[in-house]
């Protein structure tokens, strides 16, 4: 399993959404939602850490595999993320996402956290950056409204380059300071 | 959605996620070593950037961390701006700045 105290978070998102704990953490690991709000992908989890863990293309292909790292129903989760449905990609270090819920008066707050284990240069990040805020916004709406937001995919400039760089550069390797 | 407004109506606070976006994961002591400002005051401004949920943190061993949160900002731009206006709106913003870096050069 992952050695999680070589991770440093370096992408931190909060939504607080309006509805029940419970509804909150449904969402995020049955299948039904999360094809509403995160790009149409299904999630598949053995429900237990050490499990396995998908998110799979509406093709049914693999988009991002990983570990559960963390299952404490209903507050935590935390999974081994390594995106496989994309050129280069897969061939980079594996991350970590983890989200916490919590309770906050009236709401729920969902903290969603991206934490690497290397040095990720800012034009990789920018990636899970144009992402996030829009699948936290729409799982927000599903949650509230019962509707999703129409949210399009589409990674930011640089970003393709960057990856390809890292893959034949490999700065991982080199020991950290 | 007050409290968002209210924490950007502020130059310092707009400052202090400015540096979180250039450089995110600050400590306060971080944030403070480039701010002419009191360590109490750039508290103050980070917790009403927090309230307003702008700014999200996370703690690392005994360091607690900021990062930039945008997803305040893009529910706004979600209940404003539709998703055939965002085409748009990225053409003139893209035009905007190329005239602007055109200037700069120029000068």
């Amino acid at each position: 399993m992952a050695d999680v105290s070589k991770f440093k978070p370096k992408t931190v998102y909060v939504t607080y959404i309006d509805a029940p704990l419970e509804k909150v953490w449904r969402a995020l690991i049955d299948p039904q939602f999360t094809r509403q709000y995160f790009f149409g992908f299904a999630i598949e989890i053995e429900p237990r850490s050490g499990g396995a863990f998908r998110l799979l293309a509406p093709d049914g292909g693999t988009h991002v595999s990983g570990e559960v790292v963390e299952w404490s129903p209903p507050h935590r989760l935390c999974v081994t993320w390594r995106v496989a449905g994309m050129k280069d990609f897969g061939e980079l270090p594996e991350c970590l996402v983890s989200y916490d819920i919590a309770q906050a008066g009236g709401s729920v707050q969902v903290t969603m956290t991206e934490s690497h284990s290397w040095d990720v240069p800012d034009a990789i990040l920018r990636g899970g950056q144009s992402g996030w805020p829009k699948i936290l916004s729409s799982l927000k709406s599903v949650l509230e409204t019962g509707k999703a937001l129409s949210i399009e995919t589409g990674m930011p400039a640089g970003f393709v380059d960057a990856v390809k760089k890292a893959v034949v550069e490999k700065p991982w390797l080199r020991s950290s300071s | 959605m007050d409290k968002v407004f209210k924490a950007l109506a502020d130059p310092t606070r707009r400052d202090l996620l400015d540096r979180l976006r250039a450089e995110n994961g600050q400590t306060l002591g971080e944030l403070c070593a480039r701010l002419a400002m009191t360590r109490q005051a750039v508290t103050k401004h980070l917790v009403l950037l927090e309230e307003a949920n702008l700014v999200a943190t996370a703690r690392r061993g005994r360091e607690k961390l900021h990062y930039l949160n945008p997803v305040p900002i893009n529910e706004i731009a979600e209940r404003w701006i539709g998703k055939f206006e965002s085409g748009r709106l990225q053409a003139l913003s893209d035009i905007k700045r190329a005239l602007e870096e055109g200037t700069g050069e120029s000068r």
